[in-house]
């Protein structure tokens, strides 16, 4: 397989002291659909600025294509479709005009502008509203808008920045289907989201970042595999805060101590403890902390997600419920070995 | 070089279009340079008898040829911080579009609206009673030198937005430049009604040059000496401004 986008060490810091993006080394093939997941400030939109000629590394380099994105930036350019983060639409024209204007700006002829212009807004679903002016689009049609200026021309590769960042969810889910009918007839494509969800519904290969580094990569079920076994989650009832504290700790005390348990993470209502085998676990754990003394809301057991592994990472849960990124630090709490 | 006309054919007309969907706009447009004749005629009637020639029309209709040229100054700036905002133009830096075709096309937009208005206040001037001494070629001659002063200043004001890639400071430095740009210069009256320091000062102003070759053609005829000063400074300018502009293009995104 030919690597679609290559990048060497890409650096770029920002006046001289942010580190937006670290020394990135990847390689995204030709025909899958690449995924860069972390939260607000990762890095995501630098490094996808990077390699579509929009801005200057610091050092080190990337090749889209084949061609370099410092020496051979035209043609970069003109095999790599860019959707921005916020849809980046002319409220002056009509979804029609704007369409029309990338497919001059791609350089192709009248005749082809006009079957593509058509066939993109059927297929993403702005026939009837393309002779009005963008201004009156509502968010969702502005961002379909701007995928469709990206795909003018068939690129090679497609670079969307959040695709579906503050979209309703029938929206976000018809997006995720025009992206999968895309990467079907062939097209590369690379996504930056903070979303999970869409990681791990779209992406044949994740790489999670976090403060302009890769710090995973691998596919969502690769990644969920490095983190072995189940995830048995508790809940502890308790009113005071001050109280709960003092009882996650004991229990996660108790749990760190067994083998069986891998890792043991606090959350919000309680913690999770990681362990080989869900089920013979669980009657134990049970077990182990009522003899702590300690009482025990809900019991639940579920496979990993990449939530837990961006957390083994990062040491951050992504919260998606938010529509942003909120980085809680937890402690990752390892049992010795 | 194909490819560079047809963007920057292509960019133009996206400005353009701009009028057919506001006529609004193009009406407001127009109807400007006719206020501001039948205005400043009114305002300065009374001191025409220091004038050695004609009406206070004639006088000043040639001036307000430059004085659109300098007050359109920031209409790209405006529309360029309106795309830079709306993130219009970082879409289109990412096409292989020609970088000065871009910058051009802005040009060309401006260009268009000036020459629009120049029609409307000869229109109005000739109604008013002035004339054109030099005819059809002064007029033409006038097209050329006021383009180049025009693309001089809309360079500048569009380089510093395309740096700033906000409105307030834009704002705020193009009065700054502009507003004095217009008043050091015989725009209004003529230089040897005007203390020394600012005779001095009209010296070093594009747009006094613009208007020393101009209003000749208008009033009496063609001052060539003027006219190549004309050509030379105004001519210079539009290049520096277009270097600057390409430069600022070329740090935009960084
Ligand atoms: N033009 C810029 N100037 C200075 N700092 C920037 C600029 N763009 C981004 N940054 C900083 O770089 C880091 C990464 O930002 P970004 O790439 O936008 O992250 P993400 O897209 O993952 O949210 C952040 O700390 C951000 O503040
Ligand atoms: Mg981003």
């Amino acid at each position: 397989m030919k690597n679609i986008v290559e990048t060497f060490n890409l650096t770029k810091i920002y006046n001289k002291q942010v580190r937006a993006v670290d020394d990135v080394s990847v390689q995204i093939e030709e025909g899958e659909i690449f995924g860069l997941l972390g939260p607000n400030g990762a890095g995501k939109t630098t490094t996808i600025h990077m390699l579509t000629t929009l801005t200057r590394p610091t050092s080190g380099t990337a090749r889209v294509g084949g061609y370099d994105v410092l020496k051979e930036a035209r043609k970069v350019r003109e095999i790599t479709g860019y959707s921005a983060q916020e849809a980046g639409v002319d409220e002056y024209s009509s979804g029609r005009e704007y369409l029309t204007l990338f497919g001059h700006y791609y350089h192709l002829d009248d005749q082809t502008i006009r079957r593509r212009v058509n066939e993109l807004l059927e297929l993403l679903e702005l026939t009837d509203a393309a002779d009005r002016l963008v201004a009156t689009y509502s968010g969702g049609m502005r961002k379909r808008l701007e995928i469709g200026t990206a795909l003018m021309h068939r690129p090679q590769l497609l670079v969307v920045d959040e695709p579906t960042l503050g979209l309703d969810i029938q929206t976000r889910v018809r997006i995720w289907d025009y992206i999968r009918t895309l990467n079907k007839d062939g097209m590369s494509i690379l996504l930056t989201t903070h979303y999970l969800e869409e990681t791990d519904k779209l992406c044949d290969r994740v790489a999670i970042m976090d403060h302009g580094r890769i710090v995973a990569l691998g596919t969502p079920n690769e990644l969920k595999g490095e983190i072995h076994g189940d995830v048995v989650m508790l809940t502890l009832p308790l009113e005071e805060p001050d109280q709960r504290a003092k009882t996650v700790e004991k229990a996660t005390r108790i749990l760190v101590a067994q083998t069986f348990v891998k890792e043991v993470q606090p959350t919000d209502e309680g913690l999770n403890a990681y362990v080989d085998q869900g089920s013979s676990a669980v009657p134990q754990i049970l077990h182990l902390l009522e003899q702590g003394g300690l009482t025990i809301g809900e019991i639940s057991l579920a496979r990993p997600s990449l939530d837990d592994v961006f957390l083994k990472y990062t040491g951050r849960t992504i919260r998606e419920e938010k529509g942003k990124a909120v980085g809680a630090r937890a402690a990752w709490i390892r049992r010795p070995r | 070089m194909r490819n560079a006309i047809k963007d920057t054919w292509y960019t133009l007309l996206r400005y353009l279009r701009t009028f057919v969907h506001n006529p609004f706009w193009m009406l407001i447009l127009l109807i400007q340079p006719m206020i501001w004749l039948v205005l400043f005629t009114q305002l300065f009637q009374s001191i025409t008898l220091g004038f050695t020639s004609g009406s206070y029309v004639q006088f000043f209709a040639p001036g307000l040829i430059v004085m659109l040229a300098v007050f359109n100054a920031n209409a790209l700036a405006f529309r360029m911080l309106n795309d830079i905002n709306y993130g219009v133009l970082e879409k289109m830096i990412a096409t292989p579009v020609n970088r000065y075709s871009l910058i051009v096309g802005g040009l060309l937009y401006i260009a268009v609206t000036w020459v629009l208005q120049v029609i409307i206040v000869l229109i109005v001037s000739f109604l008013m009673g002035a004339s054109v001494a030099t005819g059809v070629a002064g007029v033409l001659l006038t097209f050329v030198i006021v383009s180049m002063l025009g693309i001089g200043l809309t360079g500048l004001v569009a380089a510093l937005a395309v740096t700033m890639k906000r409105p307030e400071p834009v704002v705020l430095i193009a009065n700054l430049i502009t507003l004095p740009l217009m008043f050091l210069s015989s725009i209004l009256i003529p230089a040897y009604l005007t203390p020394s320091w600012i005779q001095t000062a009209m010296k070093f102003n594009p747009v006094n040059y613009a208007i020393l070759a101009v209003r000749p053609m208008f009033l009496t005829g063609f001052d060539w000496m003027a006219i190549a000063q004309a050509v030379i400074v105004c001519g210079a300018f539009a290049l520096v401004a277009i270097v600057v502009e390409t430069a600022a293009f070329r740090r935009f995104g960084g």
